[in-house]
């Protein structure tokens, strides 16, 4: 068990050391015209994308939490831990 | 854990890694497109020193706070500093980095633009810092 | 706890005491002031930016003293302390001990605050809050900018010995019965911050040192003229000051696990998640200090390792995030004025969180560095963040340091004004930053939407002043005037408090 745990670690290693070095040396060869503007912004806006979607997702739950849950809401139950007193 | 279910953490933890991942690959990819310089680009040596930014083209022509280009080249700036530390800053195209004393670095663009674009210092560098300002003009020989 | 103003004392017994509380009263009151002045430069700042041209502020060197003592006022005399402060009243009574484990150090680390604040504040430095060289080297005026470093150096060793203490205080005078799997998450947040403390702040105390020397043209470390390289400082200096990120949040994470639970009346979720985020923190913290430093011409593989070290500290921030929503799922939870400031400070949490992701993609920053957007970033962190927990902590420890209730109106305008000014300045910010304004200048070209984003920013800000004028006077007309609070139950939650309200102060 121990020798397949052993070899397996080092086909493993054999695999994940040439990739850490491809990608941290990958931005050394020559390259071709392309216009930073476009790349860039582009990333930018997928990225936003990304942000707002979630942002949309916790900020929708956080409000309905707050409506949800709050003291005054019609369906406001007492948590089982208020007849103990201690949370 | 407090005698709760907690695989819903463990899934939203999941996904949480699954989107900065996918975050990191992209970043990784287009840092690693935008890095890579044409070899037949243009060297331009800017030269920031308080609080007028310097440029010599590869002919020797050296200009001061307004630099002029060509469309459709491409341009490789060799920057650094007389003083303090400032950062060339062409924002219409995505220029940006520090030009530091005893240092020499490179960014690269290729204008596709005619027109003027302003130059600017992003990096506090004292008195006039706000007005350290320059003029890229990119012109069309070719028309 | 301490009940000053029901059963006064004379001033000098409180600032000679050594007992925890007094200590974190002093704390407590020098950390608010400063953040009063603090606030106060960041309002000229804003009337200067209204619109182009000059406002009130004559000239620029003026303009950037002000800047640069606003932030350093902010970070290191009242962020800082103002955490100390509650550490100061809560950790003895959380590990239950008598006191702190050092009591007299405890008040020399308090009484080296208000000698460094005079030294920052008569010399009103010029050279921003991280004091780049060269700039710093061989431009800044003295005698201000050496003012500044003294005033730093007294600032970390400060916040060194206050963090000696905590750890002590937590690992080894912890009552034997509480496992530290069982101490409170706040006690938690101490320890790991503190910790953080201790390996961070030393780097930037040399720094300094290096810095004051190579002033004085006794060394070259920084300055390339004498074969120096200025970006040593610059990762010595985010050595200690992206870990400082967590010294700063922490604590505030800290507050709003007291304050979640207590008012939507459960447990937190999940307390042992809590204690493994902070301590994940306190390691990833250490591995993003050079993505503050992508445009100082870094190589693509530092800026690859130092953008995976970013993003690796995410998934411990997004686990507080689910920890507080979770603990809000199911209960009932009151709506008093702290935990409005907890529920906003996770909103704007979550948004600087998400700013922060986008920043750290490292093409990004030929967009977003030194601009505004990342004046926007950092501000959503260390206000929406981090004031909004310690003001809400405020508002939630106000009756048992003052034995009265805050007015509870005053308290939720002082919020809904926060809220709303934060969204506008801090969120505009970001958009004027992508429109290319550089951060740090007096004086700008009158581009028209620039302008435009400037005015909503000035309004912004003065909105959140009215709040902050309001908290002031809340502060001072409740402690005076304010009913007479509940002392076992002053948010009339029910249940009992897991912390005594009574320390037992001797001079009481």
């Amino acid at each position: 068990m121990k020798g397949i745990i052993g070899i397996g670690a080092m086909l493993g290693l054999l695999v994940i050391l040439p990739s850490i070095q491809y990608v941290l040396a990958a931005g050394d060869s020559a390259g071709e015209y392309l216009d930073r503007r476009v790349v860039i912004w582009g990333l930018f806006y997928r990225l936003m994308i990304v942000a707002f979607t979630v942002g949309t997702v916790v900020s929708g739950l956080i409000v309905w939490l707050v409506l949800r849950f709050r003291e005054s809401n019609p369906k406001a139950t007492p948590t089982s831990y208020e007849a103990s007193g201690s949370w | 854990m407090s005698g709760h279910s907690t695989w819903p953490e463990w899934v939203y933890v999941g996904v949480v890694i699954a989107l900065l991942c996918y975050v990191g690959a992209e970043a990784w990819n287009i840092e690693r497109i935008i890095e890579h310089v044409p070899e037949d680009a243009e060297i331009i040596k800017v030269t920031g020193q308080q609080w007028i930014w310097t440029f010599e083209h590869e002919d020797g022509t050296k200009e001061i706070g307004e630099l002029h280009v060509e469309k459709g080249k491409a341009y490789k700036f060799e920057i650094t500093s007389k003083d303090v530390i400032h950062s060339f800053n062409i924002h219409d195209y995505v220029v940006l980095l520090d030009a530091v004393p005893g240092r020499v670095n490179t960014v690269w663009f290729s204008p596709t633009d005619v027109g003027e674009f302003d130059i600017q210092c992003r990096e506090y560098c004292g008195l006039i810092h706000y007005n350290m300002r320059g003029t890229l003009i990119v012109e069309d020989k070719g028309a | 706890m301490v009940l000053e103003l029901q059963k006064p004392r004379p001033i000098w017994q409180i600032m000679f005491s050594t007992h925890h509380t007094d200590v974190g009263l002093l704390y407590l009151i020098t950390s608010l002031a400063f953040m009063f002045m603090g606030g106060a430069l960041a309002l000229l700042l804003r009337v200067e930016l209204f619109s182009p041209g000059v406002q009130i502020i004559a000239d620029s060197m003026t303009y950037n003293r002000i800047f640069t003592v606003h932030g350093t006022t902010l970070i290191f005399l009242f962020i800082l302390p103002s955490a100390s402060a509650f550490g100061n009243y809560l950790v003895p009574i959380m590990v239950r001990f008598k006191d702190m484990a050092y009591p007299k150090l405890n008040a020399v680390a308090f009484w080296m605050i208000p000698p460094a604040g005079a030294l920052i504040w008569l010399g009103f430095a010029d050279f921003t809050w991280y004091a780049y060289p060269t700039y710093s080297v061989v431009s800044a005026p003295g005698p201000a900018a050496d003012m500044w470093i003294f005033g730093l150096k007294i600032l970390g060793v400060s916040s060194i010995l206050g963090s000696i203490n905590f750890v002590v205080t937590i690992m080894k005078c912890k009552h034997p019965d509480l496992p530290l799997s069982k101490m409170p998450l706040l006690a938690w947040a101490y320890l790991t911050s503190s910790l953080i403390t201790l390996v961070a702040v030393p780097t930037f105390a040399a720094a300094l040192l290096m810095l004051l020397t190579d002033r004085l043209g006794a060394s070259g470390f920084f300055n390339p003229a004498m074969g120096g390289d200025p970006i040593a400082y610059q990762h010595l200096f985010w050595f200690t000051f992206h870990p400082e990120v967590y010294i700063l949040v922490i604590p505030a994470i800290g507050f709003m696990y007291e304050i979640f639970p207590r008012f939507s009346r459960k447990p937190i979720f999940s307390h042992s998640s809590g204690v493994a985020a902070f301590t994940l923190l306190t390691i990833v913290g250490f591995a993003s200090w050079a993505h503050h430093m992508y445009a100082t011409g870094m190589s693509f593989t530092e800026k690859t390792v130092f953008m995976v070290g970013t993003l690796a500290a995410v998934p411990a921030s997004a686990m507080h995030t689910f920890n507080f929503l979770a603990t809000m799922w199911g209960g009932r939870i009151k709506f008093a004025t702290p935990i409005m400031w907890a529920v906003g400070g996770i909103a704007l949490f979550f948004s600087a969180g998400a700013g922060g992701v986008v920043n750290s993609a490292m093409p990004l920053d030929f967009i977003t560095h030194d601009s505004y957007w990342v004046v926007g970033h950092f501000h959503l962190f260390v206000m929406g963040t981090i004031l909004f927990g310690t003001v809400g902590f405020v508002y939630y420890f106000f009756p048992y340091v003052t034995g009265r209730m805050y007015s509870e109106v005053l308290g939720k305008v002082h919020f809904i004004l926060s809220f709303v000014g934060t969204v506008l300045v801090f969120f505009t910010q970001h958009i004027l930053g992508l429109f290319g304004m550089p951060r740090r200048i007096y004086d700008y070209p009158p581009i028209p939407e620039w302008v435009q984003m400037n005015i909503i920013i000035s309004i912004g800000a003065f909105i959140i002043g009215i709040g902050m004028a309001i908290f002031l006077v809340n502060l001072i007309w409740s402690s005076a005037k304010g009913k007479p609070a509940d002392m076992d139950d002053p948010f009339g939650l029910g249940g009992k408090y897991y912390f005594p309200y009574q320390a037992k102060n001797p001079s009481h």
